[in-house]
């Protein structure tokens, strides 16, 4: 019997080919927006799962009792390793590392590169392979270090390199010649040799290189360690809380003692909910994205199969006059749609294999290859037919096979007509999805050009950011003070700055700073930027009053500091005037500076949060930087950077030129929103696609329905214009209905979202306007072309059909 | 075989009442061939639809083969004339999709008999109706005339005791028409299947030993 179910499916499919690919097509692309959306969620669970003990790895966090304590991430450098020696029965294992930055040096190949100084567990904890090299022994030398596969690769094209060297350069612009010892084999993704973000970590080095960068992992007021610990068999976190306590009150300064709390996080929860679970929430958010544009090929599913039910009709009165079963019935319809939900499916896995790499920069994650994934997933499109097969074909099946045995024969759709609000209903839905995610889109859209316009208070055109080689001392500052003299004389730059930081929401840290003569209680909390007196003009940022620390090249006054205006509010200064020449000090310092200028609010950071009060502290007081900042001269941009290049060579040999456009670093800090765009938009053309299929299902059934009285009205001298506007009219209904639903929807939705950010746009009636007509043009015009034949065609011929 | 008592059947149309069916008594023994007459609209259909139990009535008595069919439930009927009755249509209802020699197999599966024995059975009919060689084709590739018979072979695969024809010859020339009545007569005196018509033609009328006239749904003496 089975067997002769799918010898009808397949003929069926064969024979309604143009149906069947619509179906097929419909389905298919939400078919593979499930699978894409699937397989990140499965590769983002996969991160720190196939970590060895993956649950008993915890990450050590640090809650600090004040804002500008310290960092979450990191803890007490000895912590983790007092731990392991003092209470073996909880801790079976730690590690340790000090994240840092430096330029790597391979005869003519320089580049900076990030590095983890920790211990040597690291290569026997996790369950890291080595290609070559001893996991024992790798880590012991001071002067030796262990490179990823692709760092082999980067550096030495090979990756049996064991007993080759590279030079690393310290902080001090020291270089010294590093032994590979050991060659990491790729592994999966997990949250210890990529913590921050998905870059994974290339260079690993021994504590014992710690001395040569100026570091140290063995004082307990050193709170910038990340720390991992393996738990023994059985044993809760709850149970370490004591422990650390007693340690900390034991060892650590008081400052620690009373502000630090420790807490552990599990590796196998950590990546999914740090940064306040934004991984999650992606993940939820695609999930519901993705639900609902199966849900709508699936409604289109249905309505096909419904428009098509009078030919089948027919046949159903057959095979009941012939002794079928309405439960037979409803098994061939159910086996025909699993069969074509099967075909989609698979189709869906061939679109999988060949835009893989396009969905993979939207979600900005790459996506698994189809071999990454376990044998087991081979039964999943299979599952999944079965399932979206019944869903989709249970409702059709259902009413074909109720009809009465003579009604069928005589293939009477009246009863199918009644139920056509139904359907209208549906695509209804459809067209409220569809309006919903463009508007989305739009405003998305709208809210991520507003981050790039002109109300981020500063002129980003034309700059590129450098990182330096470090000597932070006041000969290292004096020098990049001549480089920068002489970088700013090529014809082609308009300007250069020397800073710690570009606006990219990361500075090097944050004080409370209140009024000479003031209360120390009144003190507000401020961010640090360390910058030259260059900095303002460079980057275009206008002065409310003063001077950016003195008139630029004249000498700068250590103990000056700029201002922004939301700190000179905070501080009590009404008037940007009032505030020059006043005099603040810091908590902690017995330092007074005089504030020489105040500036224009701008977007040091993402635009989620509202602008901080700022103070500008000037390099050569503070001793520390990491940036050139460079405004190229409108023009040609490549010769430029080409001019640049060289010079920067020259005067600063063998540091990499490895440059950023403002314009690339602020994508970075709007990563998210970026992807999300790129994910509405492509969600958008998806959910066009399946409604617009779904109103070709619906026009090919209304055209069915109405043959008669097209013949008639032609008949009675209806023009072809006349005729397609009947079924234009038919459909506007539905979409202004669907928008009416569709816009408040959108517009809370939004309004949602937009709320999340401290500087947002409005919301206008231009995304509404802009999604309805082009919802309504695209469909009317669809409309139009496949009504045209039938409006055409002589009405002798379907009068006839009657 | 058959027993109708006082059998009526109405529809509603716009508030009024319009009888298919008035009052019909009929009494049909094994082995009969009834041919039913009269105009169009008269309700010929309607009536072989009841007696074939596609289509209920509202009022009277049904008894087949000794069960009474207005008291029995869906499931019930559907058994009874899935084993006991074969149709046969003027405009042949043939499955498009399906081969002969699978539409012939069709209410076999649905009886649930065995893969070697429907093979068996529908070899043996594609024998006897002389369209061995056309199994393989499917219905659109077949004429009139041999579709309906491929039509009477699918109804008799089943072995039923009784065939309904509605308009049997109703699409056929009169050739073909004549080929398939002489079938019916062969049928009806050698294996002794009971067989209702429902016609207009006089002539095909009278190759069965009994003839009933309709009228507005009603048994004309």
């Amino acid at each position: 019997m089975i067997r002769n179910y799918l010898k009808i499916a397949w003929r069926n499919m064969v024979k309604n080919r143009l149906l069947s690919i619509v179906n097929i097509v419909g389905l298919s692309a939400g078919i593979l927006f499930t699978f894409v959306i699937s397989a990140y969620t499965w590769s983002e669970l996969q991160v720190n799962a196939e970590l060895k003990n993956a649950d008993r790895q915890y990450i050590l966090q640090s809650r600090w009792t004040g804002a500008n304590m310290g960092y979450e991430l990191v803890t007490i450098a000895p912590l983790a390793k007092a731990l392991f020696e003092q209470y073996p029965t909880l801790i079976s294992n730690y590690y340790r590392f000090d994240g840092i930055t430096s330029t790597v040096s391979k005869g003519d190949k320089h580049f900076r590169e990030s590095f983890q100084i920790g211990d040597s567990t690291l290569l026997r904890m996790y369950g890291f392979s080595l290609l070559h090299g001893d996991a024992q022994t790798a880590l012991s030398d001071p002067y030796s270090v262990v490179l990823s596969e692709d760092a082999a690769k980067k550096y030495f094209a090979k990756t049996n390199v064991v007993g080759e060297t590279i030079s690393i350069e310290n902080f001090s612009g020291a270089e010294h010649d590093f032994m590979v010892t050991g060659i990491i084999k790729n592994h999966s993704r997990n949250s210890v040799s990529s913590l921050l973000d998905d870059k994974e970590n290339q260079f690993y080095l021994p504590i014992a290189a710690a001395q040569f960068f100026g570091r140290e992992m063995v004082l307990w007021n050193n709170a910038h360690v990340v720390s991992y610990v393996e738990l023994q068999k059985g044993v809760s976190p709850k149970q370490l809380e004591e422990p650390i306590r007693q340690l900390l009150k034991k060892n650590a300064p008081d400052f620690i003692t009373l502000n630090l709390t420790q807490y552990l996080v599990p590796l196998n929860q950590y990546y999914l909910s740090k940064d306040n679970g934004l991984v999650k929430k992606m993940i939820y958010a695609l999930s519901i994205i993705a639900f609902f544009i199966l849900l709508m090929a699936v409604i289109n599913f249905v309505n096909m199969s419904m428009s098509h039910s009078v030919t089948r009709l027919k046949e159903i009165g057959i095979r009941k006059v012939l002794g079928g079963l309405k439960k037979q019935m409803i098994l061939q319809f159910l086996t025909e749609s699993i069969v074509l939900v099967l075909f989609a499916t698979l189709f869906a896995i061939l679109l999988y294999a060949v835009s893989r790499n396009y969905f993979s920069s939207i979600l900005g994650k790459s996506l698994p290859e189809l071999t990454v994934f376990p044998l087991s997933f081979i039964l999943l499109p299979f599952a999944l037919a079965l399932f979206v097969g019944t869903l989709a074909g249970i409702y059709p099946a259902l009413v074909l096979s109720a009809f009465k045995t003579v009604d069928s024969l005589k293939g009477k759709l009246s009863t199918v007509k009644e139920k056509i609000w139904l359907r209208k209903t549906l695509v209804g839905f459809q067209f409220s999805i569809a309006t919903i995610v463009f508007i989305g889109a739009i405003v998305v859209s709208q809210q991520i050009g507003y981050f790039f316009s002109k109300n981020i208070g500063y002129n980003k055109d034309y700059i590129v950011s450098a990182q330096v080689p470090r000597d932070w001392s006041s000969a290292g500052v004096s020098r990049m003070a001549t480089i920068r003299t002489q970088l700013s004389a090529l014809p082609q730059v308009s300007d250069v700055t020397l800073s710690f930081e570009v606006p990219d929401g990361r500075n090097s840290g944050s004080a409370a700073i209140y009024k000479v003569g003031a209360d120390s209680t009144s003190a507000v909390s401020t961010q640090f930027l360390n910058t030259d007196e260059h900095f303002a003009s460079t980057f275009g940022i206008s002065l409310k009053a003063g001077a950016f620390f003195s008139q630029p090249g004249a000498f700068t006054d250590s103990s000056t500091v700029v201002i922004n205006e939301t700190q000179a509010k905070a501080l009590g200064w009404k008037n940007a005037d009032d505030a020059v020449g006043q005099r603040v000090r810091l908590i902690g310092r017995t330092d007074i500076y005089t504030v020489a200028g105040v500036t224009n609010d701008f977007h040091f950071g993402s635009m989620q949060e509202s602008v901080p009060p700022i103070t500008f502290v000037h390099v050569a007081n503070s001793q520390v930087f990491r940036y050139f900042s460079v405004k190229l001269k409108p023009g040609d941009i490549s010769n430029s950077l080409e001019a640049l290049r060289k010079q920067w060579a020259v005067l600063m040999p063998g540091a990499p030129f490895e440059y950023k456009f403002m314009d690339e670093t602020l994508r970075h800090l709007y990563k998210t929103e970026i992807q999300l765009r790129q994910a509405a938009y492509t969600a958008f053309l998806l959910a066009l696609i399946i409604v617009l299929l779904g109103v070709l299902g619906l026009v090919s059934m209304s055209i069915q329905r109405r043959t008669k009285e097209i013949g008639i009205r032609k008949v009675l001298g209806s023009s072809v214009t006349n005729i397609i506007l009947i079924f234009i009219k038919e459909f506007l209904f539905v979409i202004v209905i669907a928008g009416c639903i569709a816009f408040p929807i959108a517009f809370t939705l939004m309004q949602n979202w937009l709320n999340g950010y401290a500087y947002r746009v409005q919301i206008t009636a231009i995304p509404f306007i802009i999604s309805i007509l082009l919802l309504g043009t695209i469909s009317a015009l669809l409309i139009a072309l496949q009504t045209m034949k039938v409006a055409q065609s002589n009405p002798v011929k379907s009068l006839r059909t009657e | 075989m058959i027993e109708l008592n006082h059998i009526t059947k109405w529809a509603n149309s716009g508030g009024n009442r319009v009888f298919l069916l008035r009052d019909i008594n009929l009494t049909v023994k094994e082995g009969e061939f009834i041919s039913i007459m009269g105009p169009s609209g008269s309700g010929k259909s309607t009536l072989l639809n009841v007696i074939g139990m596609l289509d209920e009535f509202n009022e009277g008595e049904y008894n087949f083969i000794g069960q009474p069919v207005h008291e029995l439930k869906e499931k019930h009927r559907s058994q009874l004339y899935k084993s006991h009755i074969g149709f046969v249509f003027q405009a042949y209802h043939l499955i498009d999709e399906l081969t002969v020699y699978e539409n012939i197999e069709t209410p076999l599966l649905y009886q649930n008999i065995k893969s070697s024995e429907r093979q068996a059975i529908v070899a043996d009919i594609l024998d006897r109706f002389n369209i061995v060689g056309k199994k393989d084709l499917f219905p659109t590739q077949l004429s009139g005339g041999q579709q309906q018979l491929v039509g009477v072979a699918r109804a008799l695969v089943a072995k039923p005791k009784l065939i309904l024809a509605d308009e049997p010859t109703g699409n056929l020339n009169s050739k073909q028409g004549e080929e398939i009545m002489e079938l019916f007569k062969q049928l009806n005196a050698e294996d002794g299947v009971t067989i209702i018509q429902a016609t207009h033609s006089e002539r095909n009328a009278a190759y069965g030993s009994k003839i009933i006239n309709l009228l507005d749904g009603r048994i004309e003496k």
